[in-house]
């Protein structure tokens, strides 16, 4: 299917354009719950639905009679402000049919409560957590439902809420206090807690009993958990107990600021809980606090490892609310940013991933080349890594003379240094037997997961946003999705291989069709007009004056736009009142998604391997915390 | 051949030291020790953020901190001497950091890299810790954001010249410090003063007397807070 469906004048956003027959088709057949349909700036439709009714829907919408969307890709919730409801807005893909929707249940803003779609996604799970802490939406039936992103002791409120100012409720001394007075160790999940009484509570750290103490519902287990095939030749005379381990947060081997709790029976894992969130830097709600081309600066330090790609992302979102047809010359050169920005990722997932499972020249032979990409983003914006690269309407500017031979220098000579390491690694014996059958999951399951990008394809679902709906004339371009059959760690490794050898493709070809002409549309409502105009005219002056003494002005609406990052599918829900600044901008991030299904991967494999896996499913946290 | 003890009794300096054999180095006890150090300073990195792939990059082939003795990053606080903080630091991340400030052991210094570390940066938000000198004591900071590798390098190697004047007579490069552990760096009215909007900024300005930079200080922000 084609990417834009409804071109419309800003004007008609919020209009419904002609009612497509399969919405309104399932609309009659779900009923009452459903109480309108709207379509968005992408002509997606959205589904109101009754706040009580939301979980029925929601199953009637997966389940084969509906419309099969079967992939969760968003929960996230939206807070206008002076005293509107607060919506908790879902979106849908439906993987056999490559077609979006969004569903929307309004709220009461004083005890915004609903139902949970944890029993129908595992995805859910994370997605409902962040909702809550961001919103204080309770989600009835949901299984662990605690903060995720702030400190579970956070006492200044719900900081997406609209009346929660941006630098928080208290004093900076204040919260420093908070902050510094936090015990290290004293926040368990359930699981946690379950496990830790599993032994007796004599060897828990005294802040987890009292914790446990305190937790309704919560009991002991009565034996440690069995695992299979582990109990097998045990003396049964001898007591065995579980030990809980901390790794991180400030771990080498996590990738960032991550912190796993793990119980372990010997070296195996029994449960593995990932807390997160100590990265938190508040990028959504900055987001609302800042103009349009701002926030292009925010998005390269949410993802440092392809910041060209979330720049590219987050201005295609805000050029569909537009209504905005970028230049031919600037789709072929986001392209080529983007597909850079791919293999940039990509190395030091390499580089990393091989240290963690212990082989080192890897990570220097990525590095170099790593160094050449960052010496043509250097050579193209100035910086080397937080690039800034897009503006609303086109680039920061038209690439400077001889970059793109650059380009193909590097695009020529990278292959080899790809089949070196390719060489090093993936028939090495060590590498094949740490990685092969290890972590692996299933299609199906991953989907219910929510799973995306490479861990996605990994495990056998062809999910490709650049084939699936396309983008930047992805669909012209010719090259292959790459996709795995058992979804272990030797797979993802595998798939994201063969995706740097596809981006170098991709590029070939891009670099052959870079057209003439300007970078920039010629709109002055979005790009200031030509100096030269600017200084000559009056025309030019007054459109010179008014974007730069007011802003670029989006038309309200909201649009869900998601393009292919180097983790996944990577979304920005954004909403416009017309102002100067967004109203909500929600980065629905990749690692996210795959961060959360890491217990599930590492259940019965030994701690070593969780190390590998954890590597091989390429997280950053900017990403996830954001 | 006159023996050592008469030439040194007839003779000037010079001649003593030629006469001394060769395996021998006659320096001050403190620039030996300096000497040393300096050039085996172990890295703690504290990486979160951004900065800390530009710190894996000073690591790498190209930049190579390697040649200033330093490429043995040493994750173990224990055996690290010089902590650096390369990234955005939140609130539930900063006892984490006081942490592993206090298990590294004296002489210890610390290098506050990027804009985020060193005073907030763009996330002047409310999870955020506006600079981390309000919770540990800072050495050197770097600008950027990131800062390049080069701007790592020429960090450390400003550490190695604050190296170079200590002594270790200075009771400070040897006590630790108990009571401090796990507390903030700063009292509740300095953290307000410099982590207020703009506070970093601002109050540099104003010890460096350039208070007319004013379209950075927003007066009411700051009375707000402090009346809280």
């Amino acid at each position: 299917m084609t990417g834009t469906t409804t071109p419309s004048t800003p004007a008609q956003v919020r209009q419904v354009p002609a009612p497509r027959p399969d919405v309104e088709e399932m609309r009659s057949r779900i009923g009452v719950a459903v109480r309108g349909v709207e379509y968005d700036a992408a002509g997606d439709p959205i589904l109101y639905v009754d706040p009580e009714r939301n979980v029925e829907v929601l199953a009637h919408l997966k389940g084969s009679e509906g419309g099969s969307y079967d992939l969760l890709r968003d929960i996230t919730g939206l807070d206008l402000g002076g005293g509107h409801p607060i919506y908790v807005v879902y979106d849908l893909w439906s993987t056999a049919e490559g077609r979006p929707l969004r569903v929307k249940a309004q709220l009461r803003a004083d005890r915004p409560r609903l139902a949970s779609a944890c029993d129908l996604w595992r995805a859910a799970n994370w997605l409902e957590r962040e909702v809550y802490d961001m919103f204080g939406v309770t989600f009835q039936g949901h299984p662990d439902l605690r903060r995720i992103l702030m400190p579970e002791n956070y006492e200044e409120g719900y900081p997406l809420q609209k009346d929660f100012p941006l630098r928080g409720r208290f004093t900076r001394a204040e919260q420093t206090r908070r902050a510094m007075s936090m015990a290290l160790d004293d926040v368990y999940s359930m699981e946690e807690l379950v496990t830790a009484g599993s032994g007796g509570e004599d060897g828990l750290p005294e802040l987890a009993r009292r914790q446990m103490a305190q937790t309704p519902g919560v009991t002991a287990r009565a034996a440690p958990s069995e695992l299979a095939g582990a109990g097998a030749g045990r003396d049964d005379d001898i007591e065995t107990r579980n030990m809980l381990i901390n790794i991180g947060p400030q771990h080498p081997a996590t990738h960032g600021v991550l912190r796993l709790v793990c119980e372990l029976d010997g070296e195996r894992i029994v449960g593995c809980t990932p807390h997160i969130g100590y990265l938190h830097s508040g990028f959504e709600k900055l987001s609302e606090y800042r103009t349009w081309n701002q926030v292009i600066t925010l998005t390269d330090r949410m993802d440092y490892l392809a910041p060209m790609m979330f720049n590219v992302g987050y201005a295609l979102a805000v050029e569909k609310l537009l209504d905005v047809e970028i230049t031919p010359r600037c789709k072929v050169i986001r392209v080529i940013c983007c597909e850079l920005n791919r293999i940039l990722s990509h190395l030091l997932w390499l580089g990393t991933t091989a240290i963690d499972i212990g082989a080192f020249t890897p990570f220097l032979y990525t590095y170099q080349e790593r160094e050449r990409i960052y010496n043509l983003h250097e050579a193209y914006t100035g910086a080397r890594m937080t690039t800034s690269v897009t503006r609303i309407g086109g680039m920061m500017a038209d690439v400077p003379p001889g970059w793109l031979d650059g380009v193909r220098e590097f695009v020529e000579t990278f292959p080899r240094t790809l089949a070196e390491v390719d060489a090093l690694l993936t028939r090495n014996s060590i590498w094949i037997g740490r990685t092969q059958g290890i972590g692996v999951i299933g299609a199906e399951e991953a989907i219910n997961y929510g799973l995306c990008g490479p861990n996605l394809r990994a495990s056998g679902v062809p999910h490709d946003v650049r084939r699936d709906r396309p983008y930047l004339d992805y669909e012209t371009y010719d090259f292959d999705v790459p996709i795995g059959e058992l979804g272990d760690t030797y797979d993802r490794y595998l798939v994201r291989m063969e995706e740097m050898r596809q981006s170098i493709r991709i590029l070939e070809q891009a670099l052959e069709r870079v057209p003439d002409g300007p970078i920039n549309v010629a709109d002055s409502r979005v790009i200031l007009p030509p100096k030269s105009e600017t200084m000559n005219s009056i025309d030019g002056m007054i459109a010179h004056f008014k974007l730069v003494m007011e802003g670029l002005k989006v038309p309200a609406g909201e649009v869900w736009y998601s393009i292919e990052s180097s983790k996944g599918e990577l979304g920005f829900y954004i909403v416009a009142d017309g102002g100067p600044k967004p109203v909500r901008c929600r980065y629905r991030t990749p690692s996210f998604m795959n961060m959360a299904v890491l217990p599930r991967l590492v259940e019965g494999e030994l701690l070593a391997d969780m190390i590998a896996v954890n590597a091989s499913i390429d997280i950053v946290l900017g990403e996830i915390d954001r | 051949m006159p023996s050592s003890e008469e030439s040194s009794l007839s003779g000037g300096r010079g001649q003593v030291e030629t006469e001394v054999p060769r395996s021998w180095i006659i320096t001050r006890l403190d620039f030996l020790v300096n000497w040393a150090r300096r050039n085996s300073l172990w890295p703690m990195p504290f990486g979160t953020a951004c900065c800390a792939i530009e710190m894996m990059g000073s690591a790498a082939s190209k930049y190579d901190i390697a040649r200033f003795g330093m490429e043995r990053m040493s994750f173990s606080p224990r055996q690290a001497d010089c902590m650096i903080v390369a990234g955005r630091v939140a609130y539930k991340m900063a006892p984490v950091m006081r942490r592993v400030w206090d298990q590294m052991t004296q002489p210890k210094w610390c290098i506050s890299m990027g804009a985020c570390a060193s005073t907030g940066g763009v996330f002047d938000t409310y999870t955020m810790v506006q600079g981390i000198d309000t919770i540990v004591p800072v050495d050197v900071y770097v600008p950027g954001c990131p800062p390049r590798p080069e701007g790592l390098i020429y960090a450390l190697m400003m550490i190695q010249e604050k190296i170079k004047g200590e002594s270790i007579a200075d009771p400070r490069s040897r006590e630790e410090d108990p009571e401090g552990a796990g507390q903030p760096q700063l009292s509740p009215e300095e953290v307000e003063l410099i982590a207020g909007p703009f506070g970093n900024s601002t109050f540099q300005n104003r010890v460096s007397g350039l208070d007319s930079s004013s379209p950075l200080i927003r007066p009411g922000d700051r009375k707000e807070q402090r009346h809280k």
